[in-house]
């Protein structure tokens, strides 16, 4: 909530709200100064008019008959006639005789039931005498609540529904904004497929926003696509070359014997070997496309597992080693991608092999708990030093005591490029002695 | 066998024709891809050789007019990326086998002989054998001179495996590939153990052997 109010739909709904508002309070208290100036005015006319009738009067005793006459017929809560005569008598129907002439406000107390409120009066000397004639104020002081109703009526709805117009706009606001910043995440997270998708009542602005989004997105994805189409071109282009060596070293090698036949075997040796760091190469660039996720299935890590170690148990038993496992029986599913995963741990497998001497145990072992499977390669050799330990993931980099073992340098980087492809927690730790590599997957 | 070769790169194209037509097949050459369409739905060809890289029309496309005019040859897709992407793409365009560059002439010429003749339905077979080896589909006994041999699963698996395929090299992928389902490349020699072990039991008690090594290839159970 405290963000919604935060929201430039919200603060704009507010701001016209009590700009609104004060436009119509000052041209509401106009309109009731001027009505009440004129209402006002309406009465001194009235007065003005009763005092002429009363002036055509012919003498002070007339006055007073007419006076008399006059009051009592008038109701004393709308009009009060007072004429004190010349000898002293008063008539009336009220006391508000004044000395001083013209126009005042007097206030006939609380001492007669009808006899309330506020009047205006104006006095006269007439024939020695004083006439002062005063007409209730009632209708300019009903001007007041009406103006008050007329200000609950109209302004306080208009207030509740910009107000509320407001939130529903900082809402939906909220809305297509989050669509945005969801799509900018994505796009971080390097899915670059991610886009905007404009609903169709989305403000102009938030389109213009979203396409100019999309168009970036769309940028970065070509540039992307691109990069990786040059590194596909030249592992296309290095790799005919490779097998026209390939080609012509077996032709040569059917054609040579003795010392020179061995050169050739080694040369072939040698481009095998390049081919493989190619192939290692592009593997690493594949696994680091997260479009490979969209393919990603169920797949059976204990089966995969026992496979693997089934496929490598007779290597590592002709090469005086032990490769156990430690597998559950239950099915234990992992969503990923079969090849990749049999590649990870083919290679994890295949260091421990050729890092450890004879009469080592290798051990493959995976369990499953409520939130996570775990699976993890275990050796009783010399293990790597703490301080090399991230280094050994780096592409191309070796141990200086593995200079002279097989190995390009790439299996633990793949190791570790389909590890993050899967969102695994990969972990090199001390298997005291030896080295146990392990992979912490999450399942949902 | 009548093979097309579509492959634009000549060094490349000119072994693998060599090479097959020293085996005694007819080969066509092709180093263009509109070309190469054109040919392999013109002619009746047993096995078509594809490089997913060629000018025009591209090794994809290619397959996948192929497949939409209602041609069924047996497709060898050679790609220079090796991706599990580019497997499956170049397997869900209508390709039956692909292989990776660069390869041994021995490994492409095993796939082009398996995807020639491929495997007759067996499943009416309870009897597999070669020479005086016998193995057994239902009781799963191997026996082999009147003698029984004892053998681990896996290992009836890879004998079961090669007697289906007799006369046809299997290479080392395709042994993993079809005994273990997987289909990447170990770098070490894992498969060779693995016949070495199968050897030892069926082959070296008897005088002659029956699981052949083919140099540069893999290997063969001959008739």
């Amino acid at each position: 909530m405290k963000r919604l109010w935060r929201s430039t739909p919200l603060r704009l709904a507010l701001a016209l709200v009590v700009m609104f508002t004060t436009v119509s309070l000052l041209s509401l208290a106009a309109s009731y100064a001027v009505t009440r100036a004129a209402f006002e005015q309406s009465i001194r006319d009235d007065l003005a008019q009763d005092l002429a009738g009363f002036r055509a009067a012919p003498s002070a005793r007339a006055v007073s008959f007419l006076v008399q006459a006059e009051s009592r017929d008038t109701d004393p809560g709308r009009l009060v006639l007072s004429y004190v005569a010349p000898d002293g008598g008063i008539y009336g129907n009220g006391a508000v005789a004044r000395d001083d002439e013209g126009f005042h406000i007097v206030s006939l107390g609380d001492d007669g039931a009808t006899l309330g409120n506020e009047y205006l009066a104006l006095s006269a000397k007439l024939y020695g005498g004083r006439l002062t004639i005063a007409r209730s104020r009632a209708e300019i002081e009903a001007l007041r609540p009406v103006f008050v109703n007329i200000l609950l009526v109209s302004l306080l709805p208009t207030a509740l529904i910009a107000l509320s117009g407001g939130v529903i706009l900082a809402r939906r606001s909220r809305r297509h904004v989050e669509v945005i910043r969801r799509t900018l995440e994505r796009l971080t997270g390097g899915d670059l497929a991610a886009r905007v998708v404009p609903g169709r009542r989305w403000a102009d602005d938030l389109t213009r926003i979203g396409s100019a989004v999309n168009e970036m997105a769309q940028a970065q994805e070509h540039s992307v696509t691109a990069l990786r189409q040059v590194s596909s071109d030249i592992a296309h282009d290095l790799k005919t070359p490779v097998q026209r060596v390939s080609v012509k070293l077996e032709e040569l090698a059917g054609q040579v014997d003795g010392d020179a036949k061995a050169l050739v075997v080694d040369a072939q040796h040698e481009v095998a070997g390049i081919a493989g760091v190619f192939h290692a190469l592009l593997q690493l660039a594949q696994v680091e496309n997260s479009n490979l996720r969209e393919r990603f299935e169920p797949v059976e890590l204990g089966a995969l597992a026992r496979t693997i170690a089934e496929v490598y148990e007779p290597s590592a038993s002709a090469a005086g080693q032990r490769l156990e496992t430690a597998l559950p029986a239950v099915p234990v599913h992992v969503r990923g991608e079969r090849t990749l995963l049999g590649q990870l741990l083919a290679n994890l497998i295949e260091n421990a092999l050729r890092h450890t001497l004879e009469c080592s145990t290798i051990k493959v072992s995976l369990w499953q708990d409520a939130a996570t499977v775990t699976l993890c390669v275990e050796d009783d050799g010399p293990g790597i030093p703490e301080a090399e330990r991230a280094a050994v993931l780096q592409r191309l980099y070796r141990l200086d005591r593995s200079r002279n073992t097989p190995g390009n340098g790439l299996g633990l980087s793949l190791v570790e490029g389909v590890a993050r492809l899967h969102g695994a927690q990969l972990s090199l730790e001390d298997a005291a002695p030896g080295l146990r590599v392990c992979l912490v997957f999450k399942t949902e | 066998m009548k093979i097309l070769v579509i492959e634009d790169d000549a060094t490349t194209g000119g072994y693998i024709a060599k090479g097959l037509r020293e085996e005694g097949h007819a080969v066509d050459l092709i180093a263009e891809g509109r070309e190469g369409l054109l040919t392999a739905t013109a002619g009746s060809y047993d096995v078509l050789i594809v490089d997913r890289m060629l000018p025009e029309v591209d090794g994809l496309t290619l397959i996948k007019t192929l497949r939409g005019a209602g041609n069924a040859t047996p497709v060898l897709f050679l790609t220079a990326m090796g991706s599990v992407e580019d497997r499956i793409a170049g397997l869900n365009a209508g390709a039956d086998d692909y292989l990776v560059k660069p390869f041994a002439f021995g490994e492409m010429s095993a796939r082009v002989a398996a995807l020639g003749r491929r495997p007759q339905p067996t499943e009416l077979e309870t009897q597999l054998s070669a020479g005086d080896l016998t193995l057994d589909l239902l009781t799963r006994k191997v026996t082999r001179g009147g003698q029984e041999i004892d053998l681990l699963p896996r290992e009836f698996a890879l004998l079961e495996f090669l007697l289906r395929r007799k006369g046809r090299v299997q290479t080392r992928t395709m042994l993993l590939e079809g005994v273990w389902d997987l289909s990447f490349d170990p770098m070490t020699n894992v498969v060779e153990t693995h016949i070495s072990r199968l050897r030892a039991k069926v082959d070296k008690p008897f005088p002659n052997e029956i699981i052949r090594t083919v140099r540069g290839a893999g290997y063969r159970i001959d008739g």
